[in-house]
């Protein structure tokens, strides 16, 4: 993974100075209520229901097991034994203390961490697949990309102040793990004819209460254009893009107003000027930054494991569900990708306690050179894991409640965190998701209904995209009461769809019942193979609405 | 209200004229609001002083553009610290060549003066009641510079 030279050390211990000085500032009345808050969300620092929260950058996901100690002793010292994993695949911590932020903040620069721009009117943390680099049909790595964006984004100077947040994804192959499509931008890796490499270029995807498919306003970006061309869309938002109406200051709402075509030209015009500046690429960057995600040293007996892991699955039924749902292909034989369950039983989606994250450190050390990924659904992957090392990893796994075999399930839910904690929030979420655990724990059960995915937000901000979930839940304040909509069909992956509405918003008692209703209705017309998403998209919504809504007698 | 020209307190020696007075200045340094400045564009032009132009995010950059050689004075004007549009208002004016002096007016306050000066301003007229000494030291706070900008066109890896 990328590691810091002494310029970018220098960057995040100045900016940790810098931060420090304005909290004193703040703190001592020079700095008025609203301009801090715009300088606290820069960095990071929101004010919750509760408490501040403070989420911290894990640029696109990448971790190693130094980082995750430091981030479990910072739980410890600071907050309550625990920290949250979200869908931008950051980390939140729910009870920080606003006077020692800048503390957090400096412990987190020895390990290489912050927290710049993870929240806040700017450029976001970039994301990307959390299988990256592991793939046999990778057109190429997307993390070096990502980092290379990284930098451009940190501090950048004309883009401090956007409309609105603005978010960057990165894909590498076809299966698109990262919701490309529904991100401010969406970037493919994609070759021409030549067979060179660039970026197929989307604009205008998101969530929230208007949500939209990206636009394709380029098919084919050359890899050296890439930050002037992102540069030329930044330019073109920051001048265009509605600051009257924060609901209406998004880029989609700019690109559907302007229609696809004239926001393309627009682009195009900048980005004329500005691609033969010196903000493009060079050979030597490009190749300085792959250099960083060069393939792990892999051991060439790594296959001598696969017997013994036969046997294994072949005596333990457990740990063959585990593997089943948890593990996936690698591309080097002998390895494969594991999945931590960050969806236990009955606790919070996403949430890890400091002892778990040091055992996760421990297993990484031990099994996956070091290395820790989070992920878009709010787990953690050990993506090198050897197949000898499996059962092992397994049992240890299991011991820190992090081996529920529920990967891609009905139970490996996005879940925000809602009323609970979120000051925007119209429901809670939480319960619902205990709820919906509660019912559906029969292993069997879930593992027959297969891949599947279900997502809630507690409020129209989508943090959870429940638009793009097979099933999503929305929860709304009736008078005062927790309701909750839901839609059927959505989904954020290569074939990209939102969600539709099937009717009036359900009770909190009955999200559990109308679920289980939905899943008969699947059960009910499913054929031989057929996952959820696709029998919802062959017989439409209307079977599951008759059947929810059918009168009781 | 107190100016800082390359982190200088400086006195200000342009005066703001309107549609009222204008007759009366015209061949002093004169700084223009837009709308004024696009009707009278023609007399402006020809006048003997110094011509400066006064422009928020709402108005139209493109007039600034077109008179380049004959300004020595851009006025950005920040109604709010959160409207950014003014940074690449500035970034756009100076690499079309612009040198003259790029100000920053309205809600401008310490802590935006370094990525300001990094988008070409030079000059920021900063609200009394938000001045002090201290602010010249937000310039230079984080010194490494990951992208191109205004001050130095070349990103980290060019530097
Ligand atoms: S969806 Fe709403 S309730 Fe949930 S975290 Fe986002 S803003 Fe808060």
């Amino acid at each position: 993974m990328y590691q810091y030279n002494e310029q970018d050390q220098n960057l995040i211990n100045a900016r940790v100075e810098q931060y420090r000085d304005q909290t004193r500032r703040f703190l001592a009345g020079e700095i008025p209520d609203e301009e801090f808050r715009a300088l606290r969300l820069m960095n990071g620092l929101y004010i919750q229901r509760h408490a501040p929260m403070l989420r911290i950058a894990v640029p696109y996901g990448l971790m190693n097991s130094v980082q995750i100690r430091k981030l479990a002793d910072i739980t410890r010292k600071f907050d309550k034994n625990y920290a949250h994993f979200t869908t931008r695949t950051n980390i939140q911590l729910n009870w920080p203390k606003l006077e020692q932020v800048p503390d957090i903040l400096a412990e987190l620069a020895e390990v290489q961490m912050h927290s710049i721009q993870t929240s806040g009117n700017c450029l976001r943390n970039t994301t990307t697949d959390h299988f990256a680099g592991i793939i046999p049909d990778e057109v190429e790595d997307p993390r070096p990309w990502c980092e290379i964006i990284r930098q451009w984004t940190t501090l950048h100077p004309e883009f401090a102040y956007l409309p609105r947040k603005f978010k960057i994804a990165v894909a590498g192959s076809t299966e698109d793990r990262a919701a490309t499509q529904v991100h401010d931008i969406g970037l493919h890796l994609v070759q021409n004819d030549a067979g060179e490499t660039g970026f197929e270029v989307l604009v205008g995807g998101g969530l929230g209460r208007t949500p939209v498919i990206g636009k394709v306003i380029r098919s084919f970006l050359p890899k050296h254009d890439l930050l002037t061309y992102l540069e030329a869309i930044l330019r073109v938002y920051n001048l265009n893009g509605r600051r009257d109406n924060k609901y209406k200051a998004r880029i989609k709402i700019l690109v559907n107003a302007l229609g696809t075509e004239e926001f393309t030209r627009l682009v195009e015009t900048e980005w004329d000027i500005i691609r033969a500046t010196e903000t493009r690429l060079t050979d030597e960057h490009i190749a300085r930054i792959k250099g960083f995600f060069e393939p792990q040293p892999y051991a060439a007996d790594a296959v001598d494991g696969l017997a013994v892991l036969e046997n294994q699955l072949a005596d333990n039924q457990e740990f063959s569900a585990w593997y089943e749902r948890n593990t996936r292909d690698h591309k080097v034989a002998g390895y494969r990708a594991v999945v931590v369950s960050l969806k236990p039983h009955l606790k919070a989606p996403g949430d890890i306690t400091d002892v778990q994250l040091d055992a996760v450190a421990d297993l990484a050390d031990k099994y996956n050179f070091g290395e820790i990924r989070s992920t878009h659904d709010q787990n953690l992957v050990l993506a090198h894991v050897a197949a000898g090392d499996l059962y092992q990893l397994w049992q240890s796994l299991r011991d820190q409640n992090l081996a529920r075999p529920n990967i891609g399930t009905l139970t490996d839910m996005i879940v925000c965190p809602g009323f609970d904690f979120c000051s925007l929030a119209n429901a809670h979420t939480l319960t619902v998701s205990e709820q919906i655990n509660q019912k559906f724990d029969d292993l069997d059960y879930l593992h027959d209904i297969g891949d599947i995915k279900l997502n809630i937000s507690g409020c129209i901000n989508a943090c959870a995209h429940h638009h793009v979930a097979h099933i999503g839940i929305l929860g709304v304040d009736k008078n005062g009461e927790d309701f909750y909509q839901i839609t059927l069909g959505g989904s954020s992956r290569e074939d990209a769809s939102l969600g539709k509405i099937i009717g009036r918003a359900v009770p909190q008692a009955d999200v559990a019942n109308t679920i289980e209703k939905v899943l008969q209705v699947y059960i009910d017309n499913r054929t031989d193979d057929e996952r959820f998403i696709e029998t919802v998209r062959r017989i439409g919504v209307a079977p599951f609405k008759e059947r929810v809504y059918a009168p009781v007698n | 209200m107190p100016l800082l020209i390359n982190r200088v307190v400086t006195e200000d020696s342009w005066l703001l004229v309107d549609e009222d007075n204008l007759s009366t200045h015209l061949n002093e340094d004169i700084v223009v609001p837009y709308e004024l400045f696009a009707a009278e564009q023609e007399q402006l032009l020809s006048a003997e002083g110094g011509l400066g132009i006064r422009i928020n995010g709402d108005q139209d950059l493109n007039l600034v553009l077109q008179n380049l050689d004959k300004l020595s004075l851009v006025t950005i004007e920040f109604p709010a610290f959160t409207d950014g549009r003014g940074f690449s208002f500035a970034r756009i004016l100076r690499r079309s060549g612009y040198s003259g002096q790029i100000r920053a007016e309205g809600d401008v306050t310490r802590d935006r003066l370094e990525y300001m000066e990094r988008c070409g301003f030079d000059a920021f007229a900063i609200p009394a009641d938000r001045f002090d000494e201290t602010m010249v030291n937000a310039f230079g706070e984080v010194s490494v510079h990951y992208q191109g900008c205004a001050d130095d066109e070349r990103p980290i890896f060019r530097q």
